[in-house]
């Protein structure tokens, strides 16, 4: 699948992560912060890939600031991105708030 | 007690979704107020359940904290939405300096006993590191709440299950709201307010039996609601001449803080007559919430401190209150107040007994039930009203009915409401409002148990908990 445009999930709230998803031409380009990567920056690594997998994406730029996230939590992100990236899921409105 | 008991439970992608929700309206204020810092606070609990009646109450308690500490700063905004499933949340705006204010956020979630289940959260649109972190202040990352490693390697890994969180947070709780509270170290002015706003909730509460109320003059011809809030407001000066008095106190022996406290008092009592056109609205007050103010004032001058406290020092002001008032001033005084003649009469102690035992109505009576009650404040009032006045020897009461047998009946008064539900149930409010018209007939009224009402009052919005 094709990453029509560049998507942004998540927040930079602790226990969040935020992902941004942009196109890219050489495999999954990872550019990952977080406070806890030494422990945990390849699970989160291994958590967003099998995702875009699912979604058949093997080309992306993928940047992650995570503030320490659950696994359920960086799963979750990375599925909205996802669709916000493939135009599948609509921005909220966000005026609306 | 399981403060979880209760709550509607709300799922990830709610929250999730109300995380980029808040995000999105942080991004907006910080364009709206360039060169302001944004502040977000809300609470940071694990689990299904993020709101409901208890975690509402630590919220506004965090929050009221939270903002005695911002006396001084300009707020430019403020938005609170405390009824979110997903957990209450609140933002401001101020003028200030980002490091400053890091660092006042960072003692609120480390010295607060509640801190720990918050989340307050800096930005500044202006700084290019959008978030300041606490590790680049010199702040150690957040601990645990239930081990002391880094909060954010638990998290990850779920170190700890979600029933070892809620007891934490249980017994958090209880600590806090339960008998020997804590009391923060408020300003004078959030010490000298909740007094007013206690005197105005208190004679606002509708139906009281027999008292002024905004509805009825009740047992009183000379007096209104408006003339409570002259007198009211008349006192402001001597509220803060009590925390002042109590705060400057340097001495060991605190009866001579009660003298201090007492002469102010007296020159109190004429701005009330003269705000009143001479009624006695709050002479018992002045009595009592000067004590306690100056006895509050007096244990937080180097920070904050514990109910338990609070009550060693009423008591040690008000040692020799009952001896030298009762015993020795009836053989001296002419005049006899109220109270004195009450104490020759029947041995009743009234408002100074209560004081040389530091309020046990409030402390241990009212205050856990006025935390606990439910309902709309006039209701949860109301109870509490309706509790004390069952079990106060009041000497207004008293004095009214001419014998203190009028207690028997007042205790039944209050068990029958209680037994018909209260101001939750109709027959609950029924009996009360005939109660109140019974009490004008016969000219009853219930002043010592308002005064309680209003200490409590006094109290349960310094803990937070109306």
């Amino acid at each position: 699948m094709e990453i029509k445009k560049t998507a942004m999930a998540g927040t930079l709230e602790s226990s969040d992560i935020q992902i941004m998803l942009s196109q890219g031409s050489n495999g999954l380009e990872f550019d990952l912060v977080s406070d806890v990567a030494k422990q945990f920056g390849k699970a989160i690594q291994a958590t967003i890939t099998d995702v875009l997998n699912t979604y058949d994406i093997h080309d992306a730029k993928v940047k992650v600031v995570d503030k320490g996230a659950l696994d359920m939590v960086v799963k979750a992100r990375a599925i909205t991105v996802v669709q916000r990236a493939l135009d599948m899921a609509d921005e909220p409105d966000w005026k609306v708030i | 007690m399981n403060i979880f008991s209760k709550g509607k439970s709300t799922d990830l992608s709610a929250v999730l979704l109300q995380r980029e929700k808040r995000s999105h309206y942080q991004n907006q204020l910080e364009q709206r107020y360039p060169n302001k810092i944004v502040i977000s606070f809300k609470l940071n609990i694990p689990g299904p359940i993020k709101n409901n009646d208890y975690l509402a109450r630590i919220f506004q308690t965090g929050w009221r904290v939270l903002l005695s500490q911002l006396t001084g700063q300009v707020i430019e905004h403020s938005r609170m939405e405390a009824n979110l499933n997903t957990g209450p949340e609140a933002f401001l705006v101020v003028t200030g300096n980002l490091s400053a204010l890091k660092q006042l956020t960072i003692k609120f979630e480390d010295n607060f006993p509640l801190g720990r289940l918050f989340d307050v959260d800096l930005m500044a649109g202006q700084d290019e590191k959008y978030q300041l972190s606490r590790q680049d202040l010199g702040f150690a990352p957040r601990t645990c709440l239930i081990c002391n490693q880094d909060a954010k390697s638990c998290i990850k890994i779920q170190r700890h299950s979600l029933m070892e969180a809620y007891q934490v947070i249980n017994s958090l709780y209880a600590n806090y709201y339960q008998e020997n509270f804590y009391l923060f170290n408020w300003g004078e002015d959030t010490v000298i307010n909740a007094a007013l706003t206690a005197l105005l909730d208190e004679v606002t509460v509708t139906p009281k039996p027999g008292l002024v109320d905004p509805a009825s003059n009740g047992s009183h011809q000379d007096m209104t609601a408006f003339t409570f809030i002259e007198s009211s407001l008349a006192l402001r000066p001597y509220f803060v001449q009590a925390f002042e008095l109590g705060h400057n106190f340097q001495g060991t022996d605190l009866t001579s803080l009660f003298e201090q406290v007492r002469q102010a008092g007296i020159q109190a009592e004429q701005a009330m007559y003269l705000a009143t056109q001479g009624v006695n609205t709050h002479k018992g007050l002045i009595f009592s919430l000067g004590i306690m103010i100056a006895a509050l004032a007096q244990i937080t001058r180097t920070g904050p401190s514990h109910a338990g406290k609070l009550r060693q020092t009423i008591q040690a002001m008000t040692a020799n209150l009952v001896a030298t008032d009762l015993q020795q001033g009836l053989a001296e005084q002419k005049a006899l107040t109220a109270g004195q003649q009450q104490y020759q009469r029947y041995q009743l102690t009234g408002i100074r007994g209560e004081a040389a035992q530091a309020f046990p109505m409030v402390f241990e009576l009212a205050l856990p039930f006025l935390g606990q009650a439910t309902g709309a404040d006039n209701q949860r009032y109301l109870d509490t009203l309706m509790l004390i006045a069952g079990q106060l020897a009041d000497s207004t009461l008293i004095k009214r009915a001419g014998s203190p047998a009028i207690l028997a009946e007042m205790r039944a008064w209050s068990a029958e409401y209680f037994a018909l539900g209260g101001s939750q149930r109709e027959a609950g409010r029924t009996f009360l409002a005939n109660l109140d018209q019974d009490f004008i007939k016969r000219n009853l009224s219930l002043g010592g148990a308002a005064d309680t009402l209003v200490l409590t009052i006094f109290l349960a919005r310094l803990q937070g908990v109306v």
